[in-house]
């Protein structure tokens, strides 16, 4: 009885604001839903689908967030495991730099946006220190073929910090007389690397190219803060599509169809990680 | 971070670390630390900079001001925004650190029929992608009469599936004796849950209330699309939509308004690294 009464707040609230708005949003994608006419609300069939696929604007995001995604994952990744190792050892004033490189993550987007935008800004202090240096001073945001670079670069630095804490976590559980062991052996620090520590680190590294792909996919706030799409949508990503689809344009059963879509290629892309990095069950854990 | 066991901290735990294989370190890593530390560095001494010229040189040699400071509550509602955040941060903790003690004990103890899917559940709750649902929630929220109201921005989150998780996690591992004691003495269940599992709960309850402060001081996106009217609306919020009027290049207004939602954030990451840490590395381990 007691136990009902305990679990009910999440029942409830896993009925009314995620399972219900999930068979929801499936059953309006195949609909012309729109507040702007929601008594003629039509079944469409595939049709949303079909416009999508055929919508160069669609593509065109699909193609800014897939560069995001490329562009941006090696390098945090490689950074993040790069400072993990490097903070793991005992040195002095290591907490200190443990928890410098975490400050990012635990600031707002917004402002990390804004910050960024004024970094970039073409009379703003970056092209100061380019211009110092005799440098090509481009203007960053303002600029279609900087703008999407521009962004990746501020998440780069903003992420690494955050995945090197979960690689630590990764370090810290492989068992320290495994390495003993190979000293014993004669074996280097180079040897340990790459036949104990980056082997074991197999899961760790899993979990942190899906939990930051799953992220990557979802690029927001970024986009409305420091380009709102542009210049000439070459910053709008999935979501920014879809919310301007959304709440701008009312297409909403539209929006449900492009929601589906950008959640069915998640599931494609962790799977894929799934099967190439690592085996589930090793995940699970 | 601080306090972790030394024996697994390195070979060098007994005997402080030579200076030299420190000093080593920092001259490779003391850059980069720098880079991550420079943009926060600018933000803060543009918002005191007298004039907003953007860069560190003209905003340092002008002295300082908190005239940037003084405009955000004047020309903008920046103290309602502040308050909004404060009100609605307080709610969405208080009322996730509550379900998620209830809704994670009962998961932990296995104490329903049926726990494997109840849990299942969860878990996938916390694989779909959040923002992926933005429209139909906002359908539910508007069918709720809910838009534009506190409501829209503390019900969806008041229960989180994450925190249940974390401290499912936890209890799995308290011992039982206390609980079998007290019901052989006749306890009924609910003083069981009351007097000796919260207070065993406290630790995890402690990271579940900062990381649902972090999450919620910082989120965007539903705050967004719930709210229309300026009174209700919360800091990120209002700093976004404040950047893209009149004041889009008024860095020393924008910088002013960053450095002011940052600072609780920054304060409770300062107080409690701990925590913080320990909660990201308990997500990395489910």
């Amino acid at each position: 009885m007691t136990s009902w009464t305990l679990l009910s707040p999440w029942a409830i609230s896993f009925a009314l604001f995620g399972l219900f708005p999930f068979v929801f949003s499936l059953a309006a994608s195949f609909s012309d839903y729109s507040p702007i006419h929601s008594g003629h609300t039509r079944w469409v069939g595939l049709s949303n689908y079909g416009r999508a696929l055929t919508d160069p604007a669609f593509w065109g995001a699909l193609g800014n967030t897939a560069f995001f995604v490329l562009g941006t994952i090696p390098f945090t990744t490689a950074l993040a495991l790069l400072l993990a190792l490097a903070v793991q050892p005992a040195f002095r004033g290591r907490t200190l730099f443990r928890v410098g490189f975490f400050v990012p993550s635990v600031v707002s987007i917004v402002v990390l946006s804004l910050v960024f935008k004024g970094l970039y800004a073409p009379d703003g202090p970056l092209n100061a220190v380019l211009r110092a240096l005799g440098l090509r001073t481009p203007a960053w945001l303002l600029d279609p073929a900087t703008a999407l670079p521009a962004i990746m670069a501020m998440d780069v630095w903003s992420a690494s910090g955050y995945y090197m804490v979960i690689f630590l976590a990764g370090l810290e559980a492989i068992p320290r007389d495994l390495y003993d062991a190979a000293r014993l052996e004669g074996a280097t620090g180079w040897d340990c690397l790459t036949s104990i520590t980056l082997p074991l680190l197999r899961p760790t590294l899993l979990f942190v190219l899906v939990v930051n792909t799953v992220r990557s996919l979802q690029i927001f706030a970024e986009v409305f803060v420091m380009t709102r799409g542009g210049p000439l949508h070459r910053t709008t990503t999935v979501v920014y599509y879809l919310y301007e689809e959304a709440f701008y344009r009312f297409n909403l059963g539209y929006a449900c169809a492009v929601a589906y879509l950008l959640f069915l290629l998640t599931l494609v892309l962790a799977e894929v990680q799934l099967r190439l990095v690592g085996k589930p069950a090793e995940a699970a854990r | 971070m601080r306090s972790e066991a030394p024996a697994r901290g390195g070979e060098a735990a007994a005997i402080p670390p030579a200076w030299s294989r420190s000093a080593l370190r920092w001259l490779w890593l003391g850059p980069v630390l720098l880079t991550m530390l420079v943009p926060f560095a600018w933000m803060l001494a543009v918002s005191l900079a007298p004039v907003s010229g953007g860069s560190f040189a003209r905003a340092l040699s002008a002295g300082l001001t908190l005239e940037h400071y003084r405009a955000l509550f004047l020309v903008a509602p920046i103290g309602t925004y502040l308050a909004n955040s404060a009100l609605v941060a307080a709610a969405v903790v208080g009322l996730n650190v509550a379900t998620a003690a209830m809704v994670g004990y009962v998961l932990g103890r296995r104490r329903v029929p049926g726990e494997k899917f109840w849990t299942l559940g969860i878990v996938a709750t916390l694989m779909l992608p959040k923002q992926v649902l933005m429209v139909p929630l906002y359908l539910v929220m508007s069918r709720l009469h809910l838009i534009d109201t506190y409501g829209a921005l503390i019900l969806p989150f008041a229960v989180d599936a994450f925190s249940i998780f974390l401290v499912r996690q936890y209890v799995i591992g308290l011992p039982h004796e206390l609980e079998e004691a007290a019901r052989v003495d006749g306890a009924s269940d609910w003083a069981i849950f009351r007097d000796i599992m919260l207070p065993l709960m406290k630790p995890v309850l402690a990271v579940v209330a900062i990381q649902s402060f972090l999450a919620n001081w910082n989120s965007f996106l539903y705050p967004l699309i719930f709210v229309d009217s300026d009174r209700l609306r919360t800091l990120p919020v209002g700093l976004a939509l404040l950047s893209q009027t009149e004041h889009s290049v008024d860095w020393g207004f924008l910088m002013a308004g960053s450095t002011l939602a940052s600072l609780p954030v920054l304060a409770v990451f300062a107080a409690f690294q701990r925590q913080i840490l320990s909660g990201v590395l308990a997500g990395a381990e489910k």
